[in-house]
């Protein structure tokens, strides 16, 4: 029997959605994931479950939704997931779940993310609030940092009983969610909808609190009978060459804040400014390089260049992000690497000598190692340059706290229960990875809520 | 937390005063610190100096220039700031000295130099300067907001002469430094003059800490907006500074890049001023 096709997913024009921030996809009707949910062979064994960390009950869900019980589907989902909309949208599914899904050796695995988005979608449209009872423990537990390991832990712990309060440096939740992940792949009502979670089931939320800068962690030790790290890895690594110092020179992290979480983009009605010229050069070929240079071509860029030293085939992208990309005419620069940043007597950049790169062998990881080819420099002229070369712990946290064990790159040491050398002390997400993906993070979240339950009760 | 304004003042034609309910940031507050507003939820986040601490109360210099100060300038007492948060930076040590001199020029120099000054000559063994310079006698603020009562000497300067000790910082400086043994100086204010006060005091041997002001967004580490180059190393002026040894700061480079959005604050001006208009 010929398998059926995965139902499309309609997009923004390419063309439009560059001059926008709205949705690229344009989301499933209930009549498509329907038929996207009824080509599910619902398999005796669900492979998929096996790829998602926070092991959501694809099956049943896909079932359910195939057969038109959307809110039960909801229901189900928000069971293992606090945030399904948002991984729907943001998960790299073609590693995790849809990795899994038999189907996907037919090339056409079940669309599980888009599925759960359209689910929750709907539930956000409806105001579908499960019904929870919670048995209050009257135990404290604190965590630093809403992102998504902060966030999970959070609902896990609360649906137990305990009372929880998220300690959030910045003036708005969600870590990267918020800040890094733009609205055009993650639009802010479905973030915002999703957040408000948070509050409706009782978690404390407390913005614009740096612990270990304006909370003493000390405090938090003394006060809480847990505390869990998640202050993930937004530290900004830069290339260290000539030329950092040059005005129109980002690191991707100032670029994104400013875009997404102070709204940039809508300059100057709202007040932060952002500064992009015609000839952008971004380094780097992740997820972070992907989204630097797509808001780019939305500031109006007319030329973007993603200046890798691999093929965009090795790259830790996404494929649906490179895809998307190129649809907007990102131009990819494969094989060079940067060597030094060139400006103008204003102290502006103007270009970025490069040079040419060849395979050598493999790294650790498997991937082909480049080196750089003898005598084969040349300068790309640029009048922004925007580094997306990943980044390091946040160590505003970890100076400011004295006796916690971590890694020479900054990372957080735990045990396997996620516990820190300090007794109740808890880590997850990238702090303690250095950097890892959404659903990777929350699944951290979910396993230290395990930990720290048993910790406190004394079960461990 | 409501962060209301309980008094507002002028200071000169282009500087005033706010004292605004902070609790969070008054707490903790150490000299050399400085904090985050966001002045409405449509607003930047701005880093501000803070001049002093009464209960749960801060008070900020602020100087009329561009939208978010001239937007703030237009506030009555009763209103409410968006948010305020902090305290942010690593101040530098709070210590015995001996003879300290802390020089200021521009608002949020007057402002650190008197909390610095403040805290400072509590330290038995201290012996506090405090100079506050000013372009001409129009522009000096109030008396009761000069640093004399935090000072052990206060020298009060103009550019011009019209009224206390002629000349700019550097000069009263200079000369302190030719009569008198300095074990350290403060300087905060204009970015120019701070390179020179780096170079004059390296001369005569003296250290000194400097507020590198730069552009920030989250003051939190996690943008590099604000890096500045520490004898050739980079650092954060949000979290590791913003006050640095003078000698070893790449001056260059922080100059230039405070300019990094001049066309922009034009813009946002602009459009202030439109709405301005309108409201009139
Ligand atoms: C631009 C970008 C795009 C990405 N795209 C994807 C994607 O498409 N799919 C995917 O799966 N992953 C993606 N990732 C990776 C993913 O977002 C992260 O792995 C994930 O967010 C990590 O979650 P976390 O909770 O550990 O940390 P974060 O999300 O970084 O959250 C940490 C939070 O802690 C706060 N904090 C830090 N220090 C303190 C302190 N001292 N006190 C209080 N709070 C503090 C921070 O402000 C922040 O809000 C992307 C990352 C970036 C940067
Ligand atoms: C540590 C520190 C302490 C400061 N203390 C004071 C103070 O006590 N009083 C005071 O009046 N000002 C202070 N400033 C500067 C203050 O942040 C800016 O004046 C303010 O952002 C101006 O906003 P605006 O919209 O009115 O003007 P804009 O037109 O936006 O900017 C005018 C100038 O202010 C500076 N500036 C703009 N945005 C920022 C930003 N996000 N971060 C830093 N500088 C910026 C630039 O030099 C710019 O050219 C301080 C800055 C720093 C970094
Ligand atoms: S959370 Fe992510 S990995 Fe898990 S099922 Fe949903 S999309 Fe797949
Ligand atoms: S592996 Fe694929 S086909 Fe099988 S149950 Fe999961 S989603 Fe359905
Ligand atoms: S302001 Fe972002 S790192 Fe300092």
């Amino acid at each position: 029997m010929a398998i059926a096709k995965r139902v499309p997913m309609r997009e923004q024009d390419p063309k439009i959605r560059i001059t926008n921030f709205d949705s690229v996809p344009l989301g499933y009707s209930a009549e498509e994931a329907v038929k996207e949910a009824k080509r599910c062979i619902q398999c005796k064994v669900p492979l998929c479950e096996t790829g998602c960390p926070v092991r959501m009950e694809i099956k049943n869900i896909i079932q359910l939704i195939a057969d038109e019980k959307f809110e039960e589907a909801f229901f189900l989902s928000k069971k293992d997931n606090a945030v399904p909309a948002m991984t729907g949208r943001v998960c790299p599914q073609e590693d995790q779940c849809e990795g899994v899904c038999v189907l996907d050796k037919t090339g056409q695995p079940i669309n599980i993310g888009k599925l759960f988005a359209f689910v929750a979608d709907l539930a956000r449209k409806k105001d579908l609030n499960e019904e929870l009872k919670i048995k209050e423990n009257g135990k404290k537990i604190a965590i630093v940092g809403c992102g998504p390991a902060g966030i999970t832990c959070a609902v896990d712990l609360r649906k137990l009983g305990y009372q929880v309060t998220i300690f959030e440096a910045l003036h708005m939740a969600g870590g990267v969610l918020q800040y890094g992940i733009p609205a055009f792949r993650l639009p802010r009502d479905v973030v915002d909808y999703e957040l408000s979670y948070l509050e409706k089931i009782g978690v404390d939320l407390q913005l614009n609190q740096i612990v270990g800068q304006n909370i003493a962690f000390e405090e938090l030790k003394k006060e809480y009978q847990g505390v869990y790290i998640a202050t993930g890895a937004g530290a900004p690594r830069f290339l260290g060459c000539e030329g950092e110092k040059l005005k129109g020179v980002y690191s991707a992290n100032e670029f994104l804040i400013r875009v997404n979480l102070m709204k940039a983009y809508k300059f100057p009605d709202w007040d932060t400014p952002i500064i992009c010229g015609n000839s952008v050069g971004v380094i780097g070929c992740g997820n972070v390089a992907m989204d630097a240079a797509r808001c780019a071509k939305r500031l109006g860029a007319k030329k973007v260049y993603v200046l890798y030293r691999r093929t965009k085939e090795c790259a830790p992208a996404r494929n649906e992000e490179i895809h998307h990309a190129e649809e907007e005419g990102i131009l990819f620069r494969e094989m060079i690497a940067p060597c030094k940043m060139f400006g103008n007597e204003d102290g502006w950049v103007t270009g970025m000598q490069m040079v040419k790169t060849e395979f050598k062998g493999c790294d650790k990881s498997g991937r082909p190692s480049p080196v750089y080819i003898k005598d084969s420099e040349f300068v790309i002229e640029l009048d922004t340059v925007i580094n997306a070369l990943g980044t390091s712990p946040n160590r505003l946290f970890l100076s400011n706290v004295e006796g916690l064990d971590t890694h020479s790159w900054g990372g957080i040491k735990t045990d396997e229960n996620f516990m820190t050398n300090i007794p109740g002390v808890f880590a997850g997400g990238d702090a303690l990875t250095g950097g890892s993906t959404v659903i990777e993070a929350m699944g951290n979240g979910r396993d230290a809520a395990e930990a720290i339950d048993k910790f406190v009760t004394g079960d461990a | 937390m409501k962060h209301t304004i309980t008094r507002k003042e002028v200071l000169n034609s282009a500087d005033y005063l706010i004292d605004v309910v902070a609790p969070n940031v008054a707490k903790r507050f150490v000299p050399g610190n400085f904090c985050v507003l966001i002045t409405i939820p449509e607003g930047e986040r701005i880093p501000m100096s803070i001049q002093k601490v009464e209960g749960d109360i801060i008070t900020l210099y602020f100087k009329k220039l561009g939208k978010t100060s001239r937007e703030l300038d237009t506030w009555k007492v009763g209103d409410s700031i968006y948010k305020i948060i902090g305290p942010m930076g690593s101040p530098p040590p709070i210590k015995k000295y001996g003879t300290v001199v802390f020089a200021s020029d521009l608002v949020c120099g007057h402002a650190e130099n008197w909390a610095m000054c403040e805290i400072l000559k509590k330290i038995p063994g201290n012996h506090i300067i405090s100079i506050q310079s000013f372009p001409t006698e129009a522009d000096i603020y109030p008396d009761k907001e000069l640093c004399e009562p935090v000072a052990d000497e206060f020298i009060l300067a103009t550019e011009d002469g019209s009224r206390g000790v002629k000349g700019h910082y550097l000069d009263v400086l200079q000369k302190l430094l030719e009569e008198r043994k300095i074990d350290q100086v403060f300087a905060g204010g204009g970015i120019p003059p701070l390179q020179k006060i780096s170079e004059l005091t390296k001369k005569y041997n003296v250290p000194v800490y400097t507020t590198v002001r730069q552009i920030m967004v989250d003051a939190t580490g996690m943008c590099g907006s604000c890096r500045v180059f520490i004898d050739g190393e980079q650092k954060l002026a949000c979290i590791d500074g913003p006050m640095f040894d003078g000698h070893k700061v790449d001056w260059e480079a922080a100059i230039s890049r405070l300019a990094m959005f001049t066309t922009k604050e034009a813009q946002a001006m602009d459009c202030l001023n439109e709405k301005m208009k309108g409201v009139k």
